[in-house]
Parts: C-alpha cells; structure tokens; sequence
C-alpha cells in the first residue's frame, strides 16, 4: 500500500493534468460548408488534408449539412462554429437578429444562372415556375424577379435538377459551377438564349464567405482568424495544385456519397476558381466589397428582404 | 555472279520467275477479289444477323422492364382506389401501404404522404412509410418532422407539380432506423398525387423499387460475350451500367463536357427522343454497335452494346485464316510454277549455251537430241536444222571466197600486165614534152594508150574499149598490140585505124569495139597527122589562138564494128608551141555522187587555165580537178590522159 500511494498520486496528478491541457488543445473547430461535398468547397478539404489547420493549432471537423437541415440551422443552433454563408444569407441571418462575423471571403462574383427549359429568355416567363434550392441561395433571384416584375412562383425542391429534367418547371436556378454543368449534362438547355447570367446583369454581388456567430467569435477571436489565416492558405494551395486538389475533393464525394462525378467536379473547381477571381485586379482578394454589400442590402430592403439596411460594419469582426 | 543480282534483275532475266510472280501476282489478284466479295458479303449477313438478334434481345428487355414497371403502376392504381376510398380515416393509410409492400415482392417500399395539416389531429407532418425489413417483414413508420421536410422531394413535388403520375430520377435513400442510417442502394419510385373528389391535391405516394431489379434484368442480357446492355433515364443518366462509377452520377454526355464526343451526344438524343435504331461508336478505342429502344411508357431507353470483335471476331479469324492460307498457296504455286517452267525451258537454257558456242565459231558442236513434240522440241529442231543449214553455207563461202581471193590475185596480175604494156617512160627530149596517165576503174580496165618515136615521128594513139573488166583489157591488148605493130611500120593513122578495124570487126561476135584517137607527130617538121576512130574530140591549145578547143575530127567509126570501113586522116600542119590533149570518156562523163558530170566546159576551162604549163602539171591538175568533182564517188568508168607539148 506504501509502495501504492506515490503511483497512485502520480496517476491523479497526470489524470488532471492531460485531460484539462487535451481539452485546450484539441477543442474541435466545427466548420459546415453550406452543401453537400463537392469542389466548392475544395480549399477547406486541402487545409485539412495539407495539415494547414493543424499547423495554426487548430482540430478541424468538417460537418456538412444535410438536404433538409441548412448551413444556416446549424449556425444558428450553434451546432458549428463556423459556416460558408453566401453574402445574401448572411445579411439574412443578421437582418433577423442574428449578430454574424464575417472572418474570410472567397468569392468575389456571383455564380447563380437562371435556365429556361425552352428556348426563350428566362426574362419572358413572367409567372413563371422556378426551382429554387429549399436551403436558400435564391435571395438576389427573388429580387430581381420582384425588380423586373416577373412574378416567378419559386418551387422549393431538395434537387431542383430533377424538376427541371423531367419537365416539373419552367426554370430553374442554379449555380455556375454546379447545377448548371448539372444540366449541361443532360443535354436540356435548348440554346445559351435559355440562360440568364446574374453576374451580366447588374447583379454581380459576391458569394461565400465564412462567418461566425458573434458570440463564438468574442470567445477566442485569434482561433478564428488562424482558422480564416489556414482555410484561405488551402484555397491558394488548390489553385496551385488543382489535379492534386481535385483528387482530395473526390475522396470528400465519394465520402459523402455525392451525385456527382469527376467530370462535373473539375468543371465546379475551375468555375469556382474563377468567382474567386475580382474582375478588375484579376486575382484572388478574399475580401468584402463594400459596394457590393451596400448593394445587396439597398436590393434587399428594396425588395422586403431586409427590415433595415444593413451595413458592412455589422459584419466585420 | 547471279547471286549478286537483285530481285528485280532476278525477275526480269529470268523467265521461269517472271512467269511465276506474274502467274502468283494474276491468282492472287482473283483471289483476293473474290475473297474479299465474299468477306463483304458474309460480313453484311453477320451484320444483319447481328442487327436482328439485337433487335430481338431488346424487344424482349423492354418486354420483361416494362413488365416490372408496368407491375408497380397497376399496384399503384390499386393503391390510389383504396386511398381515396379511405381518405378521411388517416390510419387506414398505414395498413394499406404495409399491405402493398407486403403483397409486391418487387416494391422496396411505399410511403403515402399529405399536405400540411391535412388531418389536423396528426400536425403538418403525415407520412406513412412502409418497408421491407429482416426476414421479409414490413415494417412502417411515420416521416416527416422539421429537418425531414418531405414536401420538398421529388417523390412528393413531382407528382404534385405535375399532377400525374410520375416516375422519379433515381435516388439513395437512406432509411435511418433507431441506431443506424442503412443504404438501401438506388431506387426509383413511382408516384400519384391524390386529389380529392374536388381536384384538391392532398398529397402524394409513392412505389419504391430498387433499381437492383432492373440491373439484374438487364445485366443479364448478354447476346454476345462482351456485350452489354445499358438503361438511360432521361436527360441521359445511366441507370443501369456495368460500370459503378458511371451508375446514376454520369450522363452519356458528360464525358462531353470534358471533350467533345458527337457520337455520344448523337445516340444521347436519339434515346431521348425515344427512337429506335443502331449506329457505330468508338468506345475505349474499339469499334462497337450500339442497338437502342426506349420503353413504352417512360421515358427510358434501352441500349445494348457490342463490340464489333464480339461480332466480327470469328468471322475476321476466318478471314485472316482463309487470307493466310491463301497467300502460303500462292506463295507454294509460285514456287511450284517457277520450278516446273524452269524444268520445262532447261532445254532453252542448253540451246542457249550451244548458240554461244556455236556463235563463238563451235560449229561442229553437236546438239542433244530431244524427244519432244511440243514449241521447245520443233525449236530444237528448227535450231539444228539451221546449224547444219550454217555448216553448209559457210563452207560454200568458204570455196566461193577462196576462188575470188584467186581471181582477184590473177586480176592484180592482168592488172600488173596491163600496166606494164603502156609505156611510164616518157621522152626526155627539148622539143617535145609528153605525159600520159591510165586510171582503170576496175582490176582491169578498157583503156588504152600507147606512144613511141621512130625516126623523128611521135607515133601516139589513146583508146577506150566498149564495156569494162577483163574482155575490154583483152581487146585493149589487142589494139594496142596492133598500133604498135602497125606504127612501126610507118604507116599513116587512117591506115593503121583501118588494118586494126578489118582485123578486130572479123570474128567479133562479142560485137566488143574500141574508139581510138591515132596521131603522128613529126617532129622535124611539125606537121600533126591524125585520125580519129569514133573517139572524143581532143582538146588543142594553140599557142598562136591562146585557146582550148576540139580538135575538127572527121566522123570516123569506131573499130571492130564493121570490116572495110575507110577511116579518113586529117592533118594539122604546124604543131610546134601547140598542145594536144587526149582523153577517154572517163574523164569529161566523170560522175560525182549526185550523178553530175565532170563535163567538157570544166575540161576546157582547166586547159585553157594551164597552156601554158608542162604536160605533166596539165594531166596532174586535170586528175585533181576530177578527183575533186567525183569526191569519193566510186568511178564509173577508166580514165586515161595523154598530153603533148612540142616546142616552138
């Protein structure tokens, strides 16, 4: 028993001492991107797969949503200390009170496509129907279906493709880089006449970014800028190494078991690559626009979205 | 030597090959024509034999898929009559759709879904899902719930939006049970809206069926070895494919976003547009048949896939077999030909080397006998008929040359004779100065000339016999005998042309006659006596007239031609300066080779040229001039010369 006590101290002192540090060390950093696995979100995979997080003392579990249970229900049940929100969805969540801190932006263009199922412009289907994603995305197309009076009846659907391939609509949204190649491979857009760019209209307000809860944030704001500091390191490895790249994303995919293929995740990493590019520099500047925010809120509250018009500050750490 | 000559050379001397590679090269040009006519054709009835079995194996794939799907719609109609029967008691909902799965062994699973608060005792979410559990049992649970909002799946909006019965695109489903989320592979479900008596859409169902179903059908299909067939839903999706990765992620055309593919793209359309038929693609760098149809009442297409090696495969082995087996005979049958033309023209080749010997002077050379009727035996025989036929003549030339090699030595002889018996001795004397030339044509020749001086008298005389070669010499050695005979005996020219003609017209019954030109010079006195017997004028250069010109000749006739004739003389009384020129006919009718006669005006120019020179330089002048006129010409005829000068 003598010889029993010091062990026993010994085993106390290390059992107190390991689980506490281990808790301050490995403390999850739970990021949900706002879809399923795909190439959008190439750059988070790489910074995990490349050790990037872990370099900046960050245990990053990735967690995506379900079809049914949005990047935006996770952020708000606190489910996820991070999430990609595109600029519209986060104006959104602040809009209904929900205090948001934008920590990185990726895109710099808009990526959503209006497609006709018959030849015309989407822009003559006044009253249309329109699939639209049940998760959201769709905030600057209803604006500018109420802008230019169009009064689409926008269908909620977990797969919008589907609706439009077997003829469930008139129209359908979709992302440049994603459901767009979608329905390029099934060979159902009539002509490039059936396909309204937002991006060429006056409506080129830029997409994903990161953010957090407010709260989150205030607790450590240095974990969140060395997450922001490694996710956009992985985003410039993916676009020094898309072959590379594209093989991490497809171990994701077939993961998340993912309709899609190699093909389509290419073309989404290319097309994704390029939204991250600013129009004017040419290149990558993983920041905010002022205009564009300012521009989003004024055609927001213009259009019933927003009970006030929000301004970038609000976001901004 | 003949190892170092190339193919071609081979070939082109020797006639066994060429015939040979000719008679291989027209076989299996025929052959091969005719082989390839009948590949062609077998290749077309394959082909069609393919088109037909593929044709049938589709028909019968639609057939047995239309029959699953055709199963799960008359189960759904079922389903639907019993639902609105019972659309007011929402728990009669879950017994029929557990009785449904139950009752289908095909269905994976059924669920009948409402509108929110369709019942209002049940809240916004009422979804009956029955399933096949362990064992075969259904089981049933009821969905829907804040983060499984069923109104936005396809199973459920698209009939709604619709409002007909639709089948889905295929999709995972997930059933989560209490502890576990189970795969249950892909499925395809078929649903109904169901609208009350009103038309108010009040929800949906839907029939669940693995698609396991119909890759097993359709895998199954297999009317070639590596054949194999492909189920397409619309917008190109490969609902059944025997390659995973493709499976329900892939379309036809997505390979074409990556690099166009118009083949792909063109048999994606004719499935979507519901059409019936076969075209050639390239799949994996292989040539394959594609053989489509689509269903009946879906918008599903069928394609069974083959690859032309599955098709073609044995009969191209054939082919090759059949080509090889041709080519080796060929090659056989021109060795065979070459071997047996070579046997057949060994002869030729003996004959050949016989001919060389022969040619080189052999012609004793004896040739083999040959007992053959055919175009090589009567050869042979042609061949040693000539050889005997050469013996002969040669031997005949051989006589004939020796006896003209011994005429010719005797004519070198009478030529030598005749020569001699004209004098080449001319006088060497102050007062006259004479020269004469003879230039036969032949051995022998017809003229004449002779000269000699006795007591003061020049006695000359010139001739030319009718006709040429020996009997004209033998009638110049007459006359010639006869003038100097005659001459001696101091008689005058007429009297000479007269005792010559009287013995050379007797007995002449070879009518040979001699034109003759008789002369006496006295050298004391100068006086020329002559007489000319039918011969050509000569020429006299005057000193005192500075001229040349025809002597004045009375028409005397030629000797031998008629005995008794009375030649007349003349006489020209001062010869001393004067020249006389004496000639055969040989010299002014000399022929060039254009058949141009020298001619009398050439003659008396030249003359007339040189008077004034020696006789000697006249005659070699005159013969030069000739032999310039006649440049080469061989000479028709003799020619003889004779000049006299007598001094002042």
């Amino acid at each position: 028993m003598k010889r029993a006590l010091p062990f026993c101290l010994t085993l106390l002192l290390l059992l107190a001492f390991f689980p506490l540090s281990g808790q301050e060390i490995l403390k999850p950093f739970v990021f949900t991107p706002q879809w399923t696995p795909q190439a959008q979100f190439a750059g988070y995979y790489a910074a995990l797969e490349k050790g990037f997080y872990r370099e900046e003392g960050l245990d990053v579990k990735i967690v995506h949503p379900s079809s049914t249970s949005s990047a935006m229900d996770r952020i708000i049940g606190n489910q996820s200390d991070a999430t990609t929100l595109q600029l519209a969805q986060a104006l959104e969540l602040v809009d209904s009170g929900i205090e948001l801190v934008h920590i990185l932006q990726t895109s710099m263009n808009n990526g959503l496509v209006l497609v006709s199922r018959t030849d015309v412009s989407p822009l003559t289907l006044t009253g249309a129907r329109v699939a639209t994603w049940r998760a959201g995305f769709a905030q600057i197309a209803e604006c500018m279906s109420a802008e230019l009076n169009l009064e689409y009846e926008w269908i909620q659907a977990a797969e919008i493709i589907n609706l439009y391939v077997v003829g469930a609509v008139d129209a359908t949204l979709a992302m440049s880089y994603n459901e767009y190649y979608q329905l390029l491979q099934t060979d159902l857009i009539p002509s490039e006449n059936s396909v309204y760019r937002f991006s060429e209209h006056g409506f080129n307000i830029q997409e994903d970014g990161i953010y957090m809860s407010r709260s989150a944030y205030r607790k450590d704001p240095d974990r969140a800028q060395r997450f922001a500091r490694a996710s956009r390191r992985g985003w410039e490895w993916v676009r020094d190494n898309p072959e590379e790249a594209l093989d991490i994303v497809m171990t994701y995919v077939k993961r998340g078991n993912t309709a899609t293929n190699r093909i389509l995740q290419k073309k989404m990493l290319d097309e994704v690559l390029r939204l991250q590019l600013d129009q004017k520099s040419g290149r990558p500047e993983f920041r905010l626009v002022p205009a564009m925010v300012d521009q989003a809120s004024d055609l927001m509250y213009r259009n019933g979205m927003l009970k006030r018009p929000i301004k970038i500050e609000e976001i901004l750490p | 030597m003949k190892l170092k000559l190339s193919a071609p050379d081979f070939v082109r001397r020797s006639l066994s090959s060429r015939l040979s590679v000719l008679l291989a090269l027209l076989f299996g040009i025929l052959m091969l024509a005719a082989l390839d006519y009948v590949f062609t054709q077998t290749r077309k009835g394959a082909r069609q034999e393919a088109e037909g079995r593929a044709e049938q194996v589709l028909d019968n794939t639609v057939l047995r898929v239309n029959g699953i799907l055709e199963d799960v719609e008359i189960a759904a109609d079922n389903l639907e009559w019993l639902i609105l029967r019972d659309i007011t008691d929402p728990d009669k909902m879950r017994e029929y759709s557990n009785e449904i799965v139950r009752n289908n062994a095909i269905l994976n699973s059924c669920s009948v879904s409402f509108e929110p608060y369709f019942y209002p005792e049940k809240g916004r979410y009422y979804s009956i899902f029955s399933y096949r559990g362990p064992d075969d049992t259904v089981l049933w649970k009821q969905e829907g719930d804040d983060s499984y909002q069923y109104f936005y799946l396809d199973w459920y909006l698209m009939p709604r939006l619709l409002q007909k019965p639709c089948w889905t695109e295929p999709y995972n489903d997930l059933e989560e049970t209490d502890d576990k989320v189970m795969d249950t592979g892909m499925i395809v479900s078929y649903c109904k809206p169901i609208f009350t008596a009103d038309s108010v859409f009040v929800g949906s169902f839907s029939l669940d069926v693995s698609l396991q179903w119909l890759s097993e059908t359709i895998s199954a299909v297999r009317p070639y070895p590596n054949a194999y067939c492909i189920l397409v839903g619309r917008g190109g999706t490969y609902l059944v494919h025997p390659d995973p990765e493709k499976l329900f992620f892939q379309t036809i055309f997505t390979e074409g976003l990556d690099h166009p593919d118009p083949e792909a793209y063109e048999l994606g359309r004719a499935m979507r547009e519901r059409k019936q038929g076969m075209m050639e693609m390239k799949l994996g760098g292989e040539k394959n048949y594609v053989f489509y149809k689509s269903l009946p009442n879906i918008d599903w297409s069928v394609a069974i896939i083959c690859p032309d090696s599955d098709i073609f495969g044995p009969l191209d082995m054939l082919h090759r077999t059949v080509v090889i087996i041709v080519l080796m005979g060929l090659l056989l049958m021109m060795l065979l030909a070459a071997w047996l033309i070579h046997r057949q023209l060994l002869p030729l080749r003996t004959l050949a080397v016989q001919a060389e010997s022969i040619a080189a002077g052999n012609l004793e050379k004896v040739l083999p006998a040959m007992d053959r009727d055919d175009e090589i035996g009567v050869l042979s025989q042609s061949f040693r008929d000539m050889q005997s036929s050469l013996v002969r003549q040669i031997d005949e030339l051989t006589k004939a040359t020796a006896a003209r090699e011994r005429l010719d030595r005797e004519l070198q002889i009478a030529r030598g004779i005749q020569m001699a018996m004209v004098p080449h001795t001319f006088p060497e004397r102050e007062d006259i100065d004479l020269y004469a030339l003879m230039t036969p044509a032949r051995e022998v020749g017809g003229d004449l000339y002779d000269f000699f001086i006795e007591d003061e008298k020049l006695y000359f005389c010139i001739g030319d016999v009718s006709g040429k070669g020996i009997p004209a010499s033998l009638m110049m050695a007459v006359a010639k005998s006869m003038f100097r005979i005659l001459a001696k005996q101091g008689l005058p020219p007429a009297d000479i042309a007269r005792q010559i003609n009287d013995i050379a017209a007797e007995d002449n019954a070879q009518m040979i006659f001699v034109t003759m030109f008789f002369g006496t010079l006295d050298l004391s006195t100068g006086v020329l006596s002559y007489c000319n017997a039918g011969h050509n004028a000569p020429v006299v250069l005057r000193h005192k007239k500075g001229k040349a010109y025809f002597l004045p000749c009375k028409p005397n006739m030629a000797i031998g031609i008629m005995a008794g004739f009375e030649f007349e003389g003349e006489t020209l009384e001062d010869f001393r300066g004067d020249t006389l020129f004496v000639y055969t006919d040989g010299l002014n009718e000399a022929e060039n080779a254009a058949h141009e006669q020298f001619g009398n005006e050439r003659m008396l120019e030249i003359l007339g040229e040189n008077q004034r020179k020696g006789a000697r330089d006249i005659i070699e002048i005159m013969n030069q001039a000739v032999a310039a006129h006649v440049d080469g010409a061989e000479a028709s005829d003799d020619l003889t010369m004779l000049c006299v000068r007598m001094a002042k």
